[in-house]
């Protein structure tokens, strides 16, 4: 990129010798993870990981689908925000919230090529229809969404490779996209919550409401917001850029009011269904609860209500590292650690009697594979695409007080 | 479908992987021929076979399920009252039996050291030869008397008999006085009979003293108790262990192990000083009960609630209910009762309570007899008269065991001692004798003595891993074996597949070796088919109408009302036994007090599981993949006292061996008892699924013989257990 | 529920002895490998301190509910339900999700986690014996049962004989046949002496689990339009304000302008 020569030359060959190790080490990790995802379409699921009849879905489930949608739900919010409410003083943040999605929702489908039995047969949710399957339904609206993404970020790709043409020409056509992305968006979010609806038995009350594709939706707008912010922040502070600390202030205005709305939501739900008796009288299901919502809405909510926190780069950061903490431990809690498999068998053969889950360091390694392989393409977008674009603008210093 | 078969479909139906046919000989497949000339196999050799179960000793009617040449499931036949259409889980893990990967499918002869599993194969007429060779001179040099012969009863027995008895040789070694030689002999004392038949169907009120019949399957009369058990009747499980037959019962009774005696004398006790008993029956149908009413009085059931930690009134109650049931109760007189050395007692005064009940002719009848005269059997000249001595003490130490029956622990203990002479031989068949004499140790000695052991075996099991010859018996599923008489039928074994390698029938192994032992003349059949047409030529029915049905039907004379009459001395049934008198024992059941173990050992316990059969089914991996892992149970709250947890290896002692074995521990358990289910701890390294799968108990029985029935007394044994 | 005509088993853990004939017969007949099972024991069995105690044990395998949640769940479609009743697998549709193992809240669907690409991984479940009861025999598993624990035949017959036997017996049964409405009732109806619970049974309510879920997905379609709608109005909306806002603000330019030019 041909820029002012001095300042950025002299950041630029820092970038370069820093950049390095940590290319290696995502590299390796990479690496490890691709081995053993081989290792698992040879010998099977079970070579890989502690996954058995009694915990058909873990980690992979929990963190690369679960919580990877639900990271990318920024791309969505950004969209939104700029093409249809046309807010266009955000636009500085919308090619990243893309970026991020993007390749958040590419880590999904790689996670799942990995966690189904049968990746080859994936596009078969694009031909068998059973349309009363939420998994297919996400399933649909997850490919078509990566597609949709695909549209939304093509721009900068050709951008960088000075095809202005093509980029101006989806340019033009971009708002149906924008439109069927929310849409696709808002139904896969919340889905994921109604995917736990047909086992209600097996989640723990304090989760299981009919209404948890509503909560789902409404912590992914949160979780979308905090994602944004941490994305900010950590390209400022990495790629040594300005922060947009005003527009970030601006979108953790929101915050608070969304969260408000889901604890709302969320302990109406459990008083009208009269599940508040379970909320301190069941041991490590309280805790899991409690600390969910302490850490991912209370918390964040007062924090992003200071208009002193909201405006430091250090507070708006915090706040969202906390909130996505919270939030994250609601995936884990809802896809995992509250779910209670049949644990009634006394006798099985065996081969068959794990019913207790813990990952196991092949399965960690693969979700670490991955993520890194996240990082590893982000950082390479944001150099050698223009990710980043207007950089003029915000040079504001990142360490405002 | 072709309607002949080619060259190449013939070799693909007689060709398992395992065995190879010699190259070059072409092996027509006479068992898919024959089936298909009845009508029982289609062109593609897939239909339904008629044959007999051998997973356990009772037999049960199979149809073997057919396809392309394999069997590939067996179902129960409805027609066989064994059966019912039933198959137990043993009965339906056949296919595994034959198609075990670990057959023996060639003779083998031992090239290594005995013990060491190392064998060449051979063909059978090497092996036969040798087997003869070594027979031969062993009569010359030391008389017939020095080879022995045995084997666990089954359907081939009457050849195995008929050779050790052409053979000359007396001394014949069954399985009996393992099991239930206090309940036969007591039988035989008491009925005339070695066991009268069950009939549930009317039954109030049961009393199991052990027989576990929901786990030691019997498939028709484990379903009989059910269906009992389902109208409502009442079943008294008296088990040291809270077994599944406990379960199901409407009471148990955790008594000690060896007072079971006392448990019933008390009942006779109460029935009688309450005059509860049948008097018409009694008074027309037996004799000796003045005998009995003068002996009983001290069995009080305050009396034997001390010694069977049950209590008085409980006992008092039962007594009272079992003879108000009457005739409709049944005192089941057990199966494997060789637990003290005063079961025999037991039996008696179990047998001695039926009659007091009076119910023969309601729940029990006389056996339909297996040693039948209605079927033919091949000519043969008289037997030489075996002028030796028995090796197990039958008649001149036993007097009252039948020959037939023996006392297989008292041969093993001649052939260590050498008295009354040393036997040289031994030739088994069908038989693990290696696991299942109690001794372990003593009985490897007993093989050390030996200068030739041969053995029949599908498997190498522990006895043939010992031996010097293996001859390779084709399977139940692959052979002929001579009629079994059920009720009014007499059942057919056939072959429903071709015979894998090189296995043969017994019926052609004891022919074979009969005549290179200059015994042709006794084994005048030219195959299996000659043989079972010589057994069917009196009934006038067909071979092939046989093999199509299954069985043949026998003329009976099927009286609604059975006999009051039994085979004893007085003809009627013996409360005295003047038999038993004459032979200086008590004429009538009497309390002898059983061992009891020191403050720091347990009851050493054994029985069965529906999982496996005695000593030959571990290997079988249909059945290892659906087995609890066999361990010591130990009641949990003893356990907890010893320091001990589930699954902690131990070390269990007795004066005949030690062993290691992991712990069970269970509240289904007297605190005062440590069981092991028997079967396991293999030494064989031909049983690849078996070895090393559990311990074995045999390595801890002391061998214990009763003196009158000559049965073991496998209970007797007392143990320690500590931590390792 | 009761009316449905179709296949079922009766199961009176009174009668089971735990022998496990039943899963010998079943692994054989359908060719099940050694390290896989459709049917197996479940429940707590013993229970209490000697000698006061008591077992039971239940033979567990697919229950063919009427409302199967494994056919409401799976994205392909690889379950169907036959109209005599047995709920059955399609592994050539199967993409290895297994949501089904998570939907039945029985546990049942069985998966090969030991199989690659090649081989193929699919789900196992116990699929009533059709080479059996399209041919007039029993599942494998009732016929060889020596206790007759098992009992096959029309769901309505059966129901009957469950309650008759409660009758004939009140003191020895729990007065209750599990799965005559469970999750809308199910193939597998139990008869039992001890809670069902101890039988490792959950209590399910009489409305089929799936429906909350069916229902939801049933306004996935009506909502993605409307919102969609929503979105495009409001979109357009913006867009209308937006290009007005912008036009007053030209002609305010101009009309300034204007004002500001000498005549």
């Amino acid at each position: 990129m041909k820029m002012k020569l001095n300042v950025d030359m002299e950041v630029v060959v820092q970038e370069r010798l820093r950049v390095r190790p940590l290319v290696i080490v995502l590299l390796a990790l990479m690496g490890i993870a691709f081995v053993i995802a081989m290792i698992r379409f040879v010998n099977g699921i079970g070579a890989v990981s502690n996954l058995s009849s009694s915990y058909p879905w873990g980690l992979w489930i929990s963190f690369d689908l679960f919580t990877g949608v639900a990271i990318s739900s920024g791309g969505f919010l950004m969209a939104g925000t700029v093409y249809i409410l046309q807010l266009k003083q955000f636009k500085p943040l919308l090619r990243p919230s893309v970026l991020t999605a993007f390749l958040g929702y590419i880590m999904v489908v790689v996670a799942l090529l990995v966690d189904l039995g049968h990746p080859e047969r994936i596009l078969y949710m694009m031909i068998h229809w059973n349309h009363t399957s939420v998994l297919l339904e996400i399933g649909i609206c997850v490919m078509t969404y990566l597609a949709v993404l695909a549209i939304e970020f093509a721009p900068v790709v050709f951008e960088g490779l000075k095809w202005q043409k093509f980029a101006h020409f989806i340019h033009r056509f971009i708002m149906p996209f924008v439109i069927l992305g929310v849409v696709l968006s808002t139904l896969h979010q919340s889905s994921l919550g109604s995917l736990l609806l047909i086992q209600p038995a097996k989640l723990y009350p304090l989760w299981w409401t009919p209404i948890l594709p509503v909560l789902f939706f409404i912590s992914a707008l949160s979780i979308g917001l905090a994602m944004i912010i941490l994305e900010s922040s950590l390209s400022a502070r990495y790629f040594r850029r300005g922060l947009e600390s005003h527009l970030l202030e601006k979108l953790a205005r929101a915050i608070p009011v969304v969260l408000a709305v889901y604890i709302l939501v969320k302990f109406s739900q459990l008083v009208i269904s009269g599940d508040t008796k379970y909320l301190f009288t069941s041991g490590m299901m309280s805790i899991l609860f409690w600390a969910e919502i302490i850490i991912g809405a209370v918390v964040p909510m007062i924090l992003f209500s200071i208009k002193r926190i909201r405006s430091n780069a250090n507070g708006l950061l915090a706040g969202a590292v906390i909130l996505l903490a919270g939030m994250i431990l609601n995936r884990f809690n809802v896809s995992w650690l509250a779910v209670k498999h049949p644990d009634p068998l006394t006798y099985m053969p065996t081969f068959m009697s794990n019913v207790h889950y813990i990952p196991s360091l092949p399965e960690v390694l693969v979700s670490v594979g991955i993520f890194s392989f996240g990082i590893l393409a982000f950082g390479l977008a944001a150099r050698y695409l223009p990710v980043f674009e207007n950089e003029q603008h915000e040079t504001h210093s990142a360490s405002g007080d | 479908m072709p309607t002949t078969l080619s060259r190449r479909d013939f070799l693909k139906v007689g060709g398992a992987a395992l065995g190879a046919a010699v190259l070059g000989q072409f092996i027509p497949p006479r068992v898919a021929e024959a089936a298909r000339a009845n009508g029982l196999l289609d062109a593609t050799n897939s239909g339904y076979i008629p044959s007999m179960c051998e997973m356990c000793v009772w037999r049960c009617g199979v149809l073997a399920k057919v396809q392309e040449g394999r069997v590939v499931k067996l179902e129960g036949n409805p027609e066989h009252p064994h059966s019912n259409g039933k198959l137990c889980p043993r009965g339906q893990s056949g296919i595994m039996n034959t198609y075990d990967p670990d057959r023996v499918l060639t003779p083998l002869i031992r090239v290594g050291e005995r013990g060491k599993g190392e064998f060449r194969k051979a063909s059978w007429n090497e092996a036969l030869d040798l087997v003869a060779q070594n027979m031969l001179d062993i009569k010359q040099k030391h008389g017939p008397e020095a080879m022995i012969f045995s084997s666990t009863h089954n359907l081939s027995q009457v050849q195995f008999e008929n050779l050790l008895n052409a053979f000359g040789s007396p001394n014949y070694g069954t399985q009996r006085s393992l099991c239930f030689n206090a309940m036969i002999v007591s039988n035989l004392m008491t009925y005339g009979m070695e066991e009268p038949d069950r009939d549930y169907s009317k039954l109030k009120y049961i009393i199991l003293t052990g027989r576990n019949l929901m786990e030691a399957i019997s498939t028709s009369e484990t379903s009989a108790l059910s269906k009992a058990i389902a109208r409502g009747a009442k079943v008294v499980s008296l088990d040291p262990r809270y077994t599944k037959t406990a379960m199901k019962s409407s009471e148990w009774l955790a008594i000690r192990p060896g007072t079971d005696l006392a448990f019933h004398l008390a009942m006779l006790n109460v029935i009688i000083s309450e005059r509860l008993y049948k008097a018409y029956f009694v008074t027309n149908h037996t004799i000796g009960f003045d005998k009995l009413a003068n002996s009983i009085s001290t069995y009080t059931p305050e009396w034997a609630a001390t010694v069977t930690d049950i209590p008085a009134d409980t006992i008092r109650r039962i007594a009272r209910e079992f003879a108000a049931a009457g005739p409709y109760a049944l005192a089941h007189n057990g199966w494997r009762t060789s637990n003290f050395v005063n079961s025999f007692q037991t039996e008696r005064a179990i047998a001695i309570l039926n009659a007091l009940a009076g119910n023969w002719g309601v729940a029990m009848f006389p056996a339909s007899g297996e040693e039948s005269g209605v079927l033919g059997a091949p000519p043969q000249p008289p037997y030489p008269r075996a002028s030796a001595q028995r090796l197990d003490g039958v008649p001149w130490k036993y007097p009252f065991v039948p020959l037939k029956i023996g006392v297989f622990q008292e041969m093993r203990e001649a052939v260590i001692s050498g008295s009354p002479y040393q036997a040289h031989g031994w030739f088994i068949s069908r038989q693990n004798p290696a696991m299942s004499l109690p001794d372990r140790g003593r009985t490897l000695q007993a093989l050390g003595k030996m200068d030739f052991i041969a053995t029949i075996d599908i498997l190498m099991n522990d006895t043939s891993w010992f031996s010097d010859v293996i001859l390779p018996e084709a399977s139940y599923l692959e052979r002929y074996d001579p009629l079994n008489i059920v009720g009014d039928k007499a059942f057919l074994r056939q072959p429903v597949i071709e015979p894998q390698g090189e296995g043969k029938s017994a019926l052609w192994i004891y022919k074979e070796l009969g005549t290179r032992l200059g015994l042709a003349d006794y084994f005048q059949y030219s195959d299996e088919e000659d043989y079972l047409k010589q057994q069917l030529a009196p009934l006038g029915v067909s071979l092939d109408e046989v093999r199509q049905k299954g069985y043949a039907e026998l003329p009976g004379e099927n009286s609604e009302f059975p006999e009051m009459a039994w085979s004893t001395p007085s003809g009627k049934i013996e409360i005295f036994s003047s038999t038993l008198d004459a032979g200086g024992f008590a004429g009538v059941p009497q309390w002898e007090e059983p061992p009891v173990p020191k403050p720091d050992q347990f009851y050493l316990l054994t029985g069965k599981v529906a999982q496996s059969t005695q000593f030959g089914s571990q290997n079988n991996q249909l059945l290892h993949k659906y087995s609890d892992e066999p361990r010591l149970w130990m009641n949990a709250t003893t356990a907890k006292n010893l320091g001990l947890e589930d699954y902690d290896l131990v070390e269990v002692a007795s004066e005949a061996g030690r062993i290691q074995v992991k712990l069970e521990a269970t509240q289904a358990i007297r605190q005062d008892c440590v069981y092991m289910t028997p079967g396991y701890g293999h030494l064989s390294k031909g049983l690849k699924t078996a070895y090393g799968w559990g311990s074995s108990d045999s390595d801890l029985h002391v061998t214990y013989s009763d003196p009158i029935s000559g049965g073991q007394a496998l209970s007797q044994t007392f143990v320690t257990v500590k931590k390792i | 529920m009761t009316d449905i005509k179709h296949k079922a088993f009766l199961f009176d853990a009174t009668r089971c002895i735990d022998c496990r004939a039943c899963m010998v017969a079943c692994s054989v007949e359908n060719q099940i490998p050694m390290n896989k099972t459709r049917i197996w024991v479940a429940g707590i069995g013993l229970k209490g301190e000697f000698p006061n105690l008591t077992h039971a044990s239940m033979v567990y395998h697919c229950m063919h509910c009427n409302e199967p949640d494994c056919l409401s769940a799976c994205p392909v479609g690889a379950y169907s339900k036959r109209p005599d009743g047995p709920v059955e697998y399609d592994p050539s549709k199967c993409i290895g999700c297994r949501y089904c193992m998570n939907a039945c809240p029985f546990g049942v669907p069985h998966f090969d986690y030991d199989k690659g690409l090649i081989p193929g991984a699919f789900i196992d479940k116990c699929n009533l014996c059709p080479q059996r009861i399209d041919f007039g025999q029993g599942p494998a598993c009732v016929a060889t049962c020596p206790t007759e624990a098992l009992a096959y035949g029309e769901r309505a017959d059966l129901v009957k004989e469950a309650h008759a036997r409660i009758q004939a017996h009140p003191d020895r049964y729990v007065d209750h046949v599990y799965g005559e409405f469970e999750n809308g009732g199910t193939s597998y109806l139990i008869l039992s002496h001890v809670p069902f619970q101890e039988l490792g049974l959950p209590d399910l309510p009489e409305k089929p689990i799936k429906d909350v879920s069916e229902e939801v997905m049933g306004f996935t379609i009506p909502f993605a339009l409307g919102w969609g709608a929503v979105i495009t109005a409001v979109a357009a909306g913006v867009a209308i304000y937006n290009k007005q806002a912008e036009t007053r603000e030209k002609q305010a330019e101009t009309t300034a302008e204007d004002a500001e030019e000498p005549k």
